[in-house]
């Protein structure tokens, strides 16, 4: 028990007020903030997709995009919750993206039915891929630091959402900047590597993340 | 003072800088792990180490705690992943230390026939380890004790003791498959 009243008095003796870190909430934001301007800076250089006027009238690409902005926004607030040892209490807003990818799925769903006949495919097909990983790599980068700065005690769950956080934004970059229509191609080479660089990210976590 | 609301103003106090409330906050996040990792771990000096490492987690992490919310649901986060952590360390530990002795086993009674091959005809190998591990080795494989017995014996802990036992098994194993 001495040894126990050693450490306390050790610990006590290293000035116990520290600066709380931010609210979750303001976490987010800022996060969210950020990559929202670094989405505008790499579409101001980009350009967006040649056909957006037309592409903005098509319901199901709208409901994607919005919905792919939601699964972003759901997935940073997740991560940042998930960096607090406790999730901050808030069980439920934790589980938020896995209902918004759910719907995200039923809307690709519901856009692959509609692409029929199935648009020509484009000539590429991993150079998207690429694209997504290098334009992802920023906002995985900074996310995953401010995690470390936190204490969570989910690693591999905090990784992955983090990663489908950031991976998102690289998949909402180019879905706003290609001109394509093939449901086929986007699913192939823009989500379903934004999904396993998710399920990379749970590895990632418990690597990155351990405090 | 178990009150739960009297630990998060405790809290709230010690992240405003009341040191003798920080203080008072531990001894009472002791008081309360101490039987949580008691009924989940069996060696007591290991319930000490696990819980002077959430106490150190907790201090690492007391940034993440406002002073609003409750205080138990965050210390008990804390306190079952530092738990999960050491359990995945004794059971890997554990794990690696059967494959060692299984493999030491194969060794010495692979081949009955080989009168070479028995805890006598290494033992000469097995001065030649340094004297504690050398003795580990002779009372557990020469005196049939256990890792606890032969930590009481030798004044150690039994995760020292399967340590060094560790490290002596994969000197061994290299000379002997030589």
């Amino acid at each position: 028990m001495r040894d126990f009243d050693q450490l306390i008095a050790e610990l006590a003796r290293d000035p116990p007020g520290v600066k709380p870190a931010s609210h979750p909430y303001m976490l987010s934001l800022k996060l969210i903030g950020v990559a929202g301007l670094y989405l505008a800076a790499l579409l101001g250089v980009s350009g967006a997709r040649p056909d957006w006027t037309q592409a903005v009238t098509q319901p199901l690409f709208v409901a994607e995009i919005v919905l792919l902005v939601l699964v972003f926004m759901t997935a940073t607030l997740s991560a940042t919750l998930l960096s607090f040892p406790d999730g901050f209490q808030r069980r439920s807003t934790i589980f938020a993206p896995a209902w918004v990818f759910a719907l995200f799925l039923v809307v690709i769903a519901l856009a692959w039915q509609a692409d029929s006949p199935p648009a020509a495919l484009p000539k590429h097909d991993i150079e998207c891929t690429i694209c997504i990983v290098l334009l992802a790599i920023l906002p995985a980068l900074w996310t995953l630091y401010g995690m470390r700065k936190l204490a969570t005690t989910q690693v591999h769950w905090a990784g992955g959402i983090a990663m489908l956080s950031a991976f998102s934004v690289g998949a909402l970059w180019l879905r706003l900047e290609e001109a394509n229509d093939s449901m086929m191609h986007v699913v192939e080479w823009h989500y379903l590597p934004m999904l396993a660089f998710g399920l990379v990210g749970l590895w990632l976590g418990g690597r990155l993340l351990k405090w | 003072m178990s009150d739960s609301a009297d630990l998060e103003d405790l809290m709230r106090r010690s992240l405003q800088g009341d040191a003798s409330a920080y203080a008072a906050l531990l001894k009472e996040t002791t008081r309360l792990l101490r039987p949580f990792l008691a009924r989940r771990i069996s060696m007591e000096h290991e319930v000490d180490d696990v819980l002077q490492e959430i106490l150190i987690s907790i201090h690492k992490a007391r940034h993440t705690h406002d002073g609003k919310r409750p205080y138990k649901p965050w210390m008990y986060a804390i306190a079952r992943f530092r738990l999960h952590d050491h359990l995945r360390v004794h059971y890997a530990d554990q794990l690696r230390q059967a494959e060692d002795i299984v493999g030491l086993e194969d060794i010495l009674h692979g081949d009955v026939t080989e009168p070479g091959l028995n805890y006598e005809s290494i033992s000469g190998e097995v001065i030649k380890l340094p004297e504690k591990q050398a003795a580990i080795v002779r009372l557990i494989h020469q005196e049939g004790y256990t890792a606890r017995e032969v930590a009481v014996k030798l004044g150690m802990t039994e995760s020292a003791v399967k340590v060094a036992a560790h490290r002596a098994y994969k000197v061994l194993r290299q000379k002997l498959e030589r």
